[in-house]
């Protein structure tokens, strides 16, 4: 009892000398400026803070690592004192509160919608005025992609480079080979390969446990629908987060997929493999691991996912050990009817979170100053390449244009990429960090995918997004489920129009591609 | 005492019914004890639901315990669990005793104004607002002085003193003692093991409490445990971080929650003995 | 004069209570304000507009063509989770108290008590490892046997008692503390007296137990319709997809998808009114009809 008495009050001690201790450091960077001793302080390490969704892991584990090269280096070149805010649940919860609490982070990576949102709300600093001091950055990301951080006009958010869109069917190769049947090209032998593998027993266990297709959500038949050039919206690979982007730019001209005639037959197709059984009757209650756990529990034959879900180490890993015949292989996008073959959607929106600046930095030039300076290093080719792989002749070598990553390297920069505020050239740097899987990635980031332009619209005011959203996804389940007959299509489209004003929309979306000047 | 057939049956119907709440409750328990001790791939082949763990690796609990931040927020939330939970308790027995005395004049509007802030509430940022200019931002006190009392608690609180016997106080005062004293002498000896119950809610609460976290600590060193470990189960989902993780997320996931949970739970037992049948009255009564 | 002067120490001991209900819950209070206002961050609650008309976010609630449905399924799945909670660990609490078996009585209270502490995104995964369509547990069995698989997680019909059994099996135990907690607060010697009147187990448990514990039951139970409109975000956020909305999709869930794209304070603000004007509403009744019984809050 003693004992524990005395632990408990050396527990309030060392916290309450933590807390005093960490006072200093831990008092918001932005407020610090005017208590710093004004006349030393242009020699003095300008305090920024960093603020981004998401966490990290390093050689010393999960975290940051006692020695973050990255932040030293940074700090050095730029003399700055850098402090970076991860969070990785409830990110906009806690950056909402800080907004509006009056203690909004100097930088911060937020997503369109809330970059609409602040902008709005008057919180964020039009860097229109300071672009021609960000030299190095528009140069690394590229003119056009600027122009995306625009909102209501004004340059409120710098968007990073643009990723790469990932993502297709992955068949059992060892199935096919098995049943001797060929990779299917088409819709049509995607349909009879799916069927063979639902009832002729490609495991060859004897009994009939299998299935063809599985995935998350709709995104499962993405490729299907791309087959019609059509897109019924997607789901995020996880499962968790669905979105309508429908919006296709064909042909130099944006056209709304939901109004394309080949969606019914897509619709139509699509239910055809449902009702064949050929499909996960689950796939849209899919998330996270779930498909991917089913397909490599040998249940499913063909799965969609994307390459750092399928062939990363970890996860051949799995399905290596959960049977060892298992041989996972691409698929390119089967061929329509009428020829045609997109993997599903380009998104021609900012990939990534984009930049943004708090109003307030207005009245504070300096540390301005040293924000732009930052994200103009992290832009050139040395400062890339130290946010991308680490420092040079330790965790990297370079040799023209050529990077190897060192073996101290694979080990110790798998958290720098938080240092990419700017971005990364996205190709070249997933070859460089993942050379095994280099045909893999390429091999997904050439097919090709429907270009979609909902992301760069702003939603109009009026127009509920998430019960339209909400309208449409389970409407087109209904007709993939026939629970709606596909006759009934067209007064679909009328109920959207008249209970979600889906007009609206539509008009946003085409002022937008005006706007930006996408069509031809 | 005789036990007759019929009470026999009854006694056996009982335990019948318990051992199948025990076992519903221990099949899933099972399962994320053995997911978190065995190879993913070795899961998946067994049809993803295993009871025993096969091929035993610790590779995730090693995993998770080399996280730089994990001592120290074990440190944190025992922090807020103890001194936190003794700040609870202070203020909700002292709150719940004169608010159980019905003679108190104005007891009325005083607890429909406490249930009153069950329903409504500002909102996160005029709390968030308040904190601040508390100085309380970025402090441990920001974990537990904006939730000292939880009325749910304060209200159960308040009920058990209801429920106490009224003569024993009678008698009390009729020696002379005063309010205070009957609060120290018998009302808490008298309310064993509601404290303890209580004390157990609000000590679960204060070391699951991860909101309080989210708004208002940014400085890593005072993030409480349930913010790593969220942080942890994050991590090894993003694109760039597969590289170095070589522990796949269901197996981390639970072993985190096994670390995550693991002190609370072991707490239980110790007060569940308290909860023998009306020793205490009976002993006073007596 | 000692009835006033024992109501001093009364607001004595009251004294740090009431200061700390003023401070962090009457002091923010205010911020109900902003579900009527244009809330707009740069001029803070005070500077912000007054919405036009004053009920515009809430009409954005109400005219959702999903707002009946989601209404209905908000109240539909908080009642089954209020009447198919609460009685369980009632009974689970009467029946450790019964039983004689010391060690069946710890372990069966041990083990309950531990799922409370899995999140739900691991109850998920237990319930897909369980009842998922193709490769659940159950539906293995079902096929054993030579019955059709059940599609338990995306079915509508089964939606909400997949809903509830979870909330239930979750709760189960960590639920039947506070009851156990109440019995033990009962006199003894009323059970001795009911034994000497040769009242059996039943009529003990029915007469002594359940009349003994009927404050907190009552309690609970009003405290509880005071968040009938919260049906359990977490939970049905992590269980739901499409092919269930119609009968998973609550006001919360709608709050949040409508919320991710648009940010909006003020209207999770008024949402969050009409729910409290709603509980409210139904603890002040609750409470009345209580009374009358001689039990009730206040």
């Amino acid at each position: 009892m003693k004992l524990k008495a005395v632990t408990a009050i050396l527990l309030v001690a060392s916290l309450l000398a933590a807390c005093s201790g960490n006072k200093s450091q831990s008092e918001n960077p932005s407020e610090s400026p005017s208590n710093a001793p004004s006349p030393s302080a242009s020699a003095d390490p300008v305090k920024i803070e960093v603020m981004q969704e998401g966490s990290v892991t390093s050689a010393d584990g999960p975290g940051f690592p006692k020695d973050d090269f990255v932040k030293k280096e940074l700090n050095k070149k730029l003399n700055i004192d850098l402090t970076m805010t991860l969070e990785a649940s409830e990110f906009a919860t806690k950056i909402n509160t800080r907004m509006a609490g009056g203690t909004p982070p100097d930088l911060m990576l937020i997503s369109k919608d809330q970059i609409q949102s602040y902008a709005k709300n008057g919180v964020l600093l039009d860097l229109g005025p300071y672009l021609d001091k960000l030299g190095d950055y528009s140069e690394f990301v590229g003119a056009d992609e600027v122009k995306k951080g625009v909102v209501a006009g004004k340059q409120y958010a710098l968007p990073r480079t643009n990723g790469l869109e990932v993502g297709t069917y992955w068949i059992r190769k060892d199935w096919l080979d098995h049943l001797k049947l060929s990779p299917p090209t088409t819709v049509e032998e995607l349909f009879n390969v799916a069927k063979a593998f639902t009832e002729n027993d490609p495991d060859g266990n004897g009994k009939k446990d299998t299935f063809g297709i599985t995935g998350n959500g709709i995104s499962t038949f993405s490729p299907l629908f791309g087959a019609f050039g059509v897109t019924p919206g997607t789901t995020a690979l996880g499962g968790s987060t669905e979105s309508a982007p429908v919006s296709i730019l064909k042909d130099g001209k944006v056209g709304n997929a939901l109004y394309d005639p080949a969606m019914k037959d897509a619709l139509t197709e699509v239910k055809k493999f449902i009702d064949a059984g050929v499909v996960d009757p689950e796939f849209l209650s899919n998330k996270g691991n779930t498909a991917k756990d089913k397909a490599f529990q040998g249940k499913f034959g063909i799965i969609y996912d994307g390459w750092s879900g399928m062939i990363k180490e970890a996860a051949v890993k799995v399905w290596k050990e959960a049977n060892p015949n298992a041989d996972w292989a691409q698929l390119a996008a089967p061929k329509g009817p009428n020829g045609l073959q997109f993997a599903g959607i380009d998104d021609l929106g900012p990939s990534y979170n984009l930049l943004a600046l708090p109003k307030t930095l207005e009245k504070q030039p300096e540390k301005l100053n040293k924000i732009i300076e930052l994200l103009n290093y992290v832009s050139t080719t040395e400062g890339n390449r130290l946010v991308d792989y680490g420092l040079e002749n330790v965790h990297y070598t370079a040799s023209g244009d050529t990077i190897t990553i060192t073996e101290q390297g694979k080990k110790e920069n798998g958290y720098t990429f938080v240092y990419q505020f700017t971005g990364r050239p996205e190709l070249t740097y997933l070859q460089t960090k993942f050379p095994d899987q280099a045909d893999y990635i390429n091999f997904e980031a050439e097919l090709p995918r429907l270009p979609v332009v909902d992301k760069l619209v702003d939603i109009p005011e009026g127009y509920m997004k998430a019960d339209a959203d909400r309208f449409v996804q389970e409407q087109l389940t209904n007709f993939m489920y026939g629970k709606t007959p596909i006759a009934e299509y067209d007064k679909f489209l009328e109920t959207l129009e008249n209970t979600f004003s889906y007009k609206l929309y539509t008009d946003s979306v085409e002022k937008t591609v005006a706007e930006l000047g996408l069509e031809k | 005492m005789v036990i007759s057939n019929g009470e026999r049956a009854t006694g056996i119907i009982i335990n019948l019914i318990l051992i199948f709440v025990g076992v519903i409750s221990i099949f899933p328990l099972l399962f994320v004890v053995s997911m978190s001790l065995t190879p993913y791939g070795e899961v998946i082949k067994n049809g993803g639901f295993l009871v025993i763990p096969r091929s035993v690796t610790f590779e995730a609990y090693n995993y998770l315990f080399q996280t730089s931040e994990l001592p120290r927020s074990m440190l944190v939330s025992l922090f807020t669990a103890t001194v936190g939970t003794a700040i609870n308790l202070l203020l909700t027995v002292l709150g719940a005793f004169p608010l159980s005395r019905r003679g108190l004049q104005g007891r009325g509007i005083i607890l429909f104004l406490i249930v009153f802030t069950m329903l409504f509430s500002g909102g996160i940022v005029p709390t968030y607002l308040l904190v601040k200019s508390l100085g309380m931002l970025n402090t441990v006190w920001a974990l537990i002085v904006p939730s000292a009392v939880a009325t749910y608690n304060l209200l159960i609180m308040k009920t058990f003193f209801e429920g106490l016997p009224e003569e024993l106080f009678e008698s009390a005062r009729i020696d002379g003692a005063g309010e205070w004293t009957i609060l120290s002498r018998l009302v808490i000896p008298l309310s064993v093991p509601s404290l303890l119950t209580i004390g157990l809610f609000y000590a679960v609460a204060n070391w699951n409490n991860f909101f309080s976290a989210v708004l208002y600590i940014t400085d890593p060193n005072l993030n409480p445990l349930q913010i790593v470990v969220r942080k942890l189960l994050l991590t090894s989902n993003s694109l760039e971080n597969v590289m170095e993780v070589v522990v796949p997320t269901p197996t981390l996931q639970m072993a985190a929650v096994i670390v995550a949970s693991l002190p609370v739970l072991i707490v239980y037992p110790f007060i569940q003995k308290h909860f023998t049948k009306g020793v205490l009255i009976g002993a006073i009564k007596g | 004069m000692t009835a006033w002067r024992k109501n001093k120490v009364y607001y004595m001991m009251l004294f740090p209570l009431v200061a700390w209900y003023i401070l962090f819950k009457y002091v923010p209070m205010y911020g109900v304000i902003i579900s009527f206002k244009d809330y707009n961050i740069l001029a803070g609650i005070s500077g912000s507009d007054w919405a036009d008309p004053w009920y515009k976010y809430f009409e954005m609630l109400f005219k959702s063509p999903y707002f009946s449905q989601l209404l209905t399924n908000t109240l539909l799945i908080s009642c089954y989770k209020l009447i198919f909670g609460m009685a369980p660990s009632i009974i689970l609490a009467i029946l450790l108290n019964e039983s004689r078996s010391v060690r069946l009585k710890r372990w069966v209270q041990t083990l309950s008590y531990m799922p409370h502490f899995l999140s739900w995104v691991i109850v998920y995964g237990i319930a897909v490892a369980f009842l998922s369509e193709t490769t659940g547990l159950i539906n293995r069995w079902l096929g054993d046997l030579g019955y059709d698989a059940i599609s338990f997680l995306s079915a509508p019909e089964w939606f909400r008692s997949v809903l509830v059994g979870t909330d239930v099996w979750k709760d189960l135990g960590w639920g039947a503390i506070i009851y156990l907690a109440a019995i033990a607060g009962i006199d003894p010697s009323l059970y001795e007296a009911a034994m000497m009147d040769g009242a059996g187990r039943l009529r003990r448990m029915w007469s002594i137990t359940l009349p003994g514990i009927a404050n907190v039951i009552v309690l609970l139970l009003i405290l509880k319709l005071g968040y009938i409109m919260d049906a359990g975000f977490d939970q049905i956020f992590i269980f739901y997809n499409v092919r269930v909305y119609s009968v998973g999709d609550i006001i919360d869930t709608w709050v949040y998808r409508t919320g991710l794209e648009q940010l909006n304070f003020s209207l999770a603000a008024a949402v969050g009114l009409f729910k409290s004007v709603i509980g409210m509403a139904l603890v002040l009744t609750a409470n009345k009809i209580a009374r009358r019984w001689g039990g009730g809050i206040w």
